[in-house]
């Protein structure tokens, strides 16, 4: 197994909401990245996926907790140390639209970060675009185009050519493929891999779809109301453990009808975040709750090597 | 047969080329058809032309249509009143956008009852209240009191099924009806839309870029590529016998459970 380049503690971030109450958002998230691989995190909305990954871009402080890269706590970090560390870790929108200046052309739009960071000058423009237009499979051409010019998938090879210009470790993508067709998702997916295994770069990959989740990473997060439920290996994802994991699994419609009959459905929907009951975040939905669950919230308990599970039932 | 559509062709504007050309397909009762494409390909302009809701300047430039024996390209204003919503409804895919934010859903979901029969405001109220628990929502009165933002988007999804099913009408129009939802959502909207049309024998199209969802709920199978229709026929045999190249390429893009990784 490659090293570790990113240790996320104990993160917890709370939002104040009106009446002296807070929103908890994420709940004491702990979890290694690897370099070189994808770390995939699932949930549903306003499981708080959104909230993790802005605090690792540094956009916001958590509450409490660290996240370590390169042996220092980022979060503690201000001033131009912290705009350095963006250099770092890279971001990739969900909608590759609204993620441009409508008005910038494509080659400025990929030079931005480099210009931002005094890494080349103005004349090395137009040479750097073409470079890192080529890497990400497109014509070079494109570097005189304006975004709108251009299709949701050439768009989405444009923001991957703009996260990479930097050369980062790490590049987050949040639902980076959700907004694209399923031939397009496919492609820009088989591009990721191939920038992976060239430059061992590290992703952490958001994203919705289970299915596509299970293929592409290398380890994944489930995570419901703020909590992390289970970690678990990308091709082990048959073996989860935990009652909220497996639901997301047989809520997934395959295209082989073979597959569909064992489609269940996993009543009613998520609480509000304002409101998480006491005990286990998913007790109201879930069919093994007992008494227990009702009254402590079970840790996260490694089960098998590799494979993390926060249940009283499936760890007992 | 319910629905019968022959070599439909829609224009927008003067445009000559048309966006969708020679779409052929008919529905019996009880029916769920599917169309799958990617965006753009026309999917959405086929079932809005069957209610006559194209928006900006499109029309039907070639073809016939029939709905349970009547010529749906020969209607005046009053036959489309009489047929919309009571044969045929439609649902979005954000129930909640359809809806004015500044109203009560109830008052919304009582005025919809109320203009297609002859209902007082007492019982219309109560048939809505009825519609609601028909679609599994906690509370009826509650929601009926409640405006649209006020609902997560699945519930909003079931008000706009309540909503479409009011009438039992013989064909539902589904324009993406979970693609905005959660999976575990998804599965129970998908779940209560195939209870429902198999309940009342109704018939339904379903348009979805989900080739799964489309797997599980569709008896026939449109697939379309820039405006045309590549190929049609019965889901399974499709599904499992892909004869279009580029039906092949998109069933072999989808991400399956346990299909091969990338990495």
């Amino acid at each position: 197994m490659s090293e570790i380049i990113m240790r996320v503690e104990n993160l917890t971030k709370k939002f104040p909401v009106s009446g002296g109450k807070f929103l908890t958002a994420c709940d004491n998230i702990s979890f290694d990245v690897r370099k070189g691989e994808t770390v995939g995190i699932v949930g549903e909305s306003g499981c708080g996926k959104t909230t993790l990954l802005k605090s690792i871009m540094n956009m916001q402080r958590p509450t409490s907790g660290k996240i370590i890269f390169h042996g220092e706590d980022i979060t503690k970090l201000t001033g131009e140390a912290k705009r350095q560390n963006y250099r770092h870790i890279q971001m990739v929108f969900q909608d590759p639209t609204a993620a441009f200046n409508p008005k910038m052309k494509i080659r400025d739009i990929i030079c931005e970060p480099l210009i931002n960071f005094d890494l080349i000058s103005s004349r090395e423009v137009d040479s750097k675009a073409r470079e890192l237009l080529t890497q990400v499979e497109l014509p070079a051409d494109f570097v005189d185009r304006y975004p709108n010019n251009m299709s949701g998938g050439q768009r989405q090879r444009v923001a991957i050519a703009r996260a990479l210009a930097l050369e980062p470790e790490i590049i987050a993508c949040d639902e980076a493929t959700s907004a694209l067709d399923v031939s397009v998702q496919d492609t820009i997916i088989k591009l990721l891999v191939k920038l992976q295994r060239e430059k061992g770069i590290t992703y952490i990959f958001i994203c919705h779809d289970m299915a596509l989740v299970s293929l592409f990473s290398h380890r994944i997060a489930v995570m419901y109301l703020g909590n992390m439920m289970e970690k678990i290996d990308g091709d082990k994802l048959d073996s989860a453990k935990h009652p909220y994991t497996k639901a997301l699994l047989k809520a997934v419609f395959s295209t082989d009808q073979e597959k569909n009959q064992y489609i269940g459905i996993l009543p009613g929907e998520i609480p509000s975040p304002l409101d998480i009951p006491t005990g286990c975040p998913f007790q109201n939905r879930c069919e093994y709750c007992q008494d227990l669950c009702k009254q402590k919230k079970p840790d996260l308990r490694e089960v098998e090597p590799n494979h993390f599970v926060a249940c009283h039932y499936k760890c007992n | 047969m319910l629905l019968d559509v022959k070599n439909l062709a829609v224009s927008y504007g003067k445009n000559p080329k048309p966006t969708i050309e020679g779409v052929t397909f008919d529905l019996d009762d009880g029916e769920i058809l599917a169309i799958v494409g990617e965006s753009g390909s026309g999917k959405t302009t086929v079932i809005r032309a069957i209610l006559n809701v194209l928006p900006g300047g499109g029309h039907v430039s070639s073809g016939e249509m029939t709905f349970d024996g009547q010529n749906l390209l020969t209607l005046d204003e009053k036959g489309w009143r009489n047929l919309r919503g009571e044969k045929i409804s439609m649902i979005f895919q954000d129930s909640g956008n359809m809806m004015n934010p500044v109203h009560t859903i109830g008052k919304q979901f009582v005025e919809y009852i109320r203009v297609h029969s002859d209902l007082d405001k007492k019982s219309a109220w109560e048939m809505a209240i009825d519609k609601l628990e028909l679609m599994n929502l906690p509370n009826p009165e509650t929601i009926l009191n409640s405006y649209t933002f006020e609902l997560s988007g699945g519930m909003r999804q079931r008000v706009g099924i309540a909503m479409a099913i009011t009438f039992q009408p013989k064909l539902l129009l589904a324009d993406e009806p979970t693609s905005a939802l959660d999976v575990t959502t998804q599965a129970q909207i998908v779940g209560e839309l195939m209870f429902i049309t198999r309940g009342a024998n109704a018939s339904m199209i379903i348009v979805t870029h989900n080739l799964g969802v489309a797997s599980y709920i569709s008896d026939k199978l449109i697939v379309m590529s820039g405006g045309k229709v590549v190929e049609s026929g019965k889901t399974q045999e499709i599904i499992q016998n892909p004869q279009h190249e580029y039906t092949k390429t998109l069933l072999a893009s989808v991400p399956e459970i346990g299909g091969r990784r990338y990495v």
